[in-house]
């Protein structure tokens, strides 16, 4: 039993489980069990997900001192679920709040890459979204979604964090829709614009 | 012991903005730093010179964010130097109300900020709880929580509201008691203190000859500060003193002192604006109309080409200045120059070499007690 | 506060800018440094020292000021562009800085001034100097980084903005623009432009919402 490269003569474990969960997925497939499991599951992920929507801990500019104003006694983005992490494998939302300049570009996408799916983005003011009031600038892009696909776009500047909360609550309305498809399917998707109805 | 570069990233939830800090550590002793700046460079001195003179102050309330009054005051009187205006005083006390309110604003978002730093997450809920109050006075007065487009050229865009002034009075009461209860809660922590105190020491001659300014510098002992020695607004007819903090030691000012020193600042602009709405011309209670004599007098719009306007000017974090070149646009309604100095933009590397020797624990409570703001250092 | 004492009075503010114009009119006069007392025309309308110097001198003055007059604070330097100027004014250099009244600070004390009571050399001054260069493509001015501390990062910001080299400056690189810029990129400069600059439309639906703004169509 050891042609796996390992060279211990021990009893190896990663063949039993392989055989034993081929039998098992076998037998659930045929009883059509799967398919119910994975439609409860389905829901269950999509229920906690949109409930505790991790954000990454990202502060580019002033957005951001309204980003801490909601997650501060007074607006309390918590109850809502929305807790900052600092890691971005560790988060599901990246909250763009700032104008995305030449040389933050790249670690953007490399935050959001770095980040796994279901994942989802936020462009927060008019800096994210459209270059702002520096729209004609040399070193800043137009809007973060020429670099990042952008789920919910936050109007503002900055936007209030009512406007804020507002926004999750889009966001948790289109997560309803889409579950957890993965970022790279959603292009298609109308942009949602918070104050749009 | 091997030595290595770790990077604290751009994005990091303690530098308190978007800048890359590099430490170069043995061990857990910080052996060398290099800070890196820029990723919010947005060429705002660029942007300016195709705006004219009263398009540009929505874009220096935006530098600093957090204290965005003082910065838009700050432009305003550097394009007043230039037009040659004139201002009417009850306009000069509203900008000192308006001033003294975000810097209390400013440094309760510090104070916010530094808690959780040094791991006291309480001080985030109150002093986010606090500055609310002083959010929704600035609110009554620019029309927005943050970016407020208040002053203008020649005065202020509207007077204070009716009843504004009962207002400010009882939330600037309650405050200062509730400086004592922060008091209370931190200068009674062991933790707090242990964390503080010895840590950072900046020396006062090197950090003047390094070109910091502010409350940096006056919690080494060295009585400057604009308001006094280049005077301006009404600064000089309202009740104050500059908040000076002792040095404990001959290396210089400690973190501990830098918290002192805000925290008496605050106490300093509560005296002052509540002197100053005693004394305003005109009453407290009244209210002009916008565009009235008593608040607004209508200055030029252009200036010709060789005029420069310079301002010196008390922001929260240091001596802000704006150097204004007149004559852009062919016209002249635009600057051709305009140029701004920002005192965190000089602090930042010097703080950067203040955190060698120590550990690598310390470097947020160093950090945070220079209080750095990254909007008005990438300009 | 006027009844404690304790601001920089006018009285006080002219004295001590005339003393400095005749310290620097004694040193260097006839030199092609040319200095003068100018006043603000903004908040209390008080005066400052503004000295105008051709590059070669430059350092000298600045030995001399920081040393002899006490000037210890440099609070920044701007560099600006005329590309129409006349011949012997193309780029101008502005530096400011401050006389700021620092003394010997001993452990466990801070300075109390009486502002009133403060007189010559300590008495706070604003300082401008402005050295205009030639109007071609390798604006050269000596550094002072070795003088001031705080001249260090805003030479490095004027050079990577404005494209003026300091000669003598130590560990130049880009502080504000990436660090991968083109070579001789310097924003500043007039040729170039800010993008949309000759555009009256300022939405140019750039996202695709394919929506109009309401004022489309109406002159502006």
């Amino acid at each position: 039993m050891a042609d796996t490269g390992e060279n211990f003569a021990a009893f190896n474990s990663r063949a039993l489980v392989e055989m034993v969960g081929g039998v098992t997925d076998e037998a659930l497939k045929v009883t059509k069990i799967k398919q119910f499991l994975s439609v409860l599951a389905g829901r269950f992920f999509n229920w906690a997900g949109r409930k505790s929507l991790f954000t990454l801990h990202l502060g580019i500019k002033c957005c951001a001192i309204e980003m801490a104003a909601a997650a501060t006694p007074r607006f309390d983005g918590d109850r809502f679920g929305v807790l900052f992490r600092s890691s971005p494998r560790q988060s599901d939302v990246l909250l763009v709040n700032g104008p995305v300049s030449k040389k933050f570009a790249d670690k953007i996408v490399r935050l959001w890459e770095q980040m796994p799916e279901p994942k989802y983005c936020i462009a927060m003011g008019e800096c994210a979204i459209s270059g702002g009031p520096y729209f004609q600038s040399y070193n800043i892009l137009e809007g973060v979604d020429t670099v990042i696909p952008v789920d919910v776009y936050i109007p503002g500047c900055p936007p209030r964090p009512e406007a804020l909360i507002d926004g999750f609550g889009l966001l948790r309305e289109k997560i309803i829709r889409i579950g957890g498809a993965p970022s790279s399917e959603r292009e298609s998707e109308k942009p949602l614009i918070v104050g749009d109805e | 012991m091997a030595q290595m570069w770790i990077t604290m990233g751009p994005q990091h939830p303690m530098t308190h903005g978007l800048w890359t800090l590099r430490v170069k550590v043995d061990g857990e002793t910080v052996v060398d730093t290099e800070a890196e700046l820029g990723y919010i460079h947005r060429g705002v001195e660029k942007i300016c010179e195709s705006r004219d003179f009263t398009q540009v102050t929505p874009y220096c309330d935006r530098l600093c964010y957090v204290s965005a009054m003082t910065w838009a005051n700050s432009y305003i009187y550097a394009a007043e130097d230039l037009l040659e205006a004139d201002v009417p005083e009850r306009a000069e006390y509203i900008r000192l109300i308006s001033a003294e309110l975000q810097r209390l604003a400013s440094h309760l978002m510090w104070l916010g900020a530094f808690g959780p730093d040094i791991g006291n997450l309480t001080l985030m809920t109150w002093c986010m709880r606090d500055r609310e109050m002083f959010l929704d006075l600035l609110q009554e007065l620019g029309g927005s929580r943050m970016h407020y487009n208040y002053p203008r050229i020649g005065g202020v865009k509207r007077d204070i509201p009716v009843g504004f002034a009962d207002r400010m009075i009882a939330k600037v009461k309650l405050f200062e008691r509730r400086i004592e209860e922060y008091e209370m809660m931190l200068d009674e922590s062991t933790i707090w203190l242990v964390r503080l105190q010895g840590v950072g020491y900046a020396n006062a001659e090197e950090m003047v000859e390094a070109g910091v300014s502010g409350p940096n510098v006056r919690a080494a002992g060295v009585n400057y500060d604009v308001r006094w020695a280049h005077p301006y607004s009404v600064y000089d007819e309202v009740d104050w003193e500059p908040a000076v903090e002792k040095p404990t030691s001959v290396k210089g000012a400690d973190c501990y002192d830098r918290y002192r020193v805000r925290m008496e600042e605050m106490r300093q602009s509560c005296r002052m604006v509540l002197d100053a709405i005693e004394k305003i011309p005109g009453g407290k209670n009244t209210n002009y109309a916008n565009g009235d004599e008593m608040i607004y007098q209508k200055a030029p719009t252009r200036a010709p080409e060789g005029a420069t306007g310079f301002s010196n000017y008390e922001c929260t974090r240091g001596a802000s200045q704006f150097y204004v070149k007149g004559g852009g646009d062919g016209r002249g309604k635009n600057p051709y120059r305009l140029s701004i100095r920002s005192p965190m933009f000089i602090t930042i590397p010097f703080v950067a070499k203040t955190m060698i020797g120590y550990k690598v624990a310390d470097i947020p409570a160093i950090m945070g007690s220079f209080d750095p703001c990254i909007g008005e250092t990438d300009r | 506060m006027s009844n404690l004492g304790t601001t920089v009075t006018l009285s006080q503010n002219e004295a001590a800018a005339n003393d400095c114009l005749a310290a620097i009119n004694s040193r260097f006069s006839g030199s092609g440094v040319v200095a003068s007392v100018e006043r603000h025309s903004n908040a209390k309308k008080y005066a400052f020292v503004r000295i105008t110097t051709p590059p070669q001198h430059w350092q000298a003055l600045a030995k001399w000021l920081r040393f002899d007059l006490g000037v210890n604070y440099c609070s920044m330097v701007t560099g600006t562009h005329f590309p129409e100027g006349p011949q012997e004014r193309g780029w101008e250099v502005a530096y400011h800085f401050l006389r700021q009244p620092i003394t010997d600070q001993l452990p466990n004390t801070h300075t109390v001034y009486v502002a009133e009571k403060l007189d010559g050399r300590l008495i706070p001054m604003e300082f401008e100097v402005l050295i205009p260069l030639e109007n071609n493509d390798t604006p050269t001015v000596p550094t002072v980084q070795h003088i001031w501390g705080g001249a260090d990062w805003n030479e490095k910001e004027t050079w990577d903005l404005v494209g003026i080299k300091f000669e003598g400056h130590k560990n130049m690189f880009r502080v504000l623009n990436p660090h991968d810029s083109p070579e001789g990129f310097h924003p500043l400069q007039k040729q170039h432009k800010i993008r949309y600059h000759d555009h009256n439309e300022m939405y140019d639906d750039a996202q695709g919402f394919g929506r109009k703004p309401a004022d489309e169509g109406r002159i502006k």
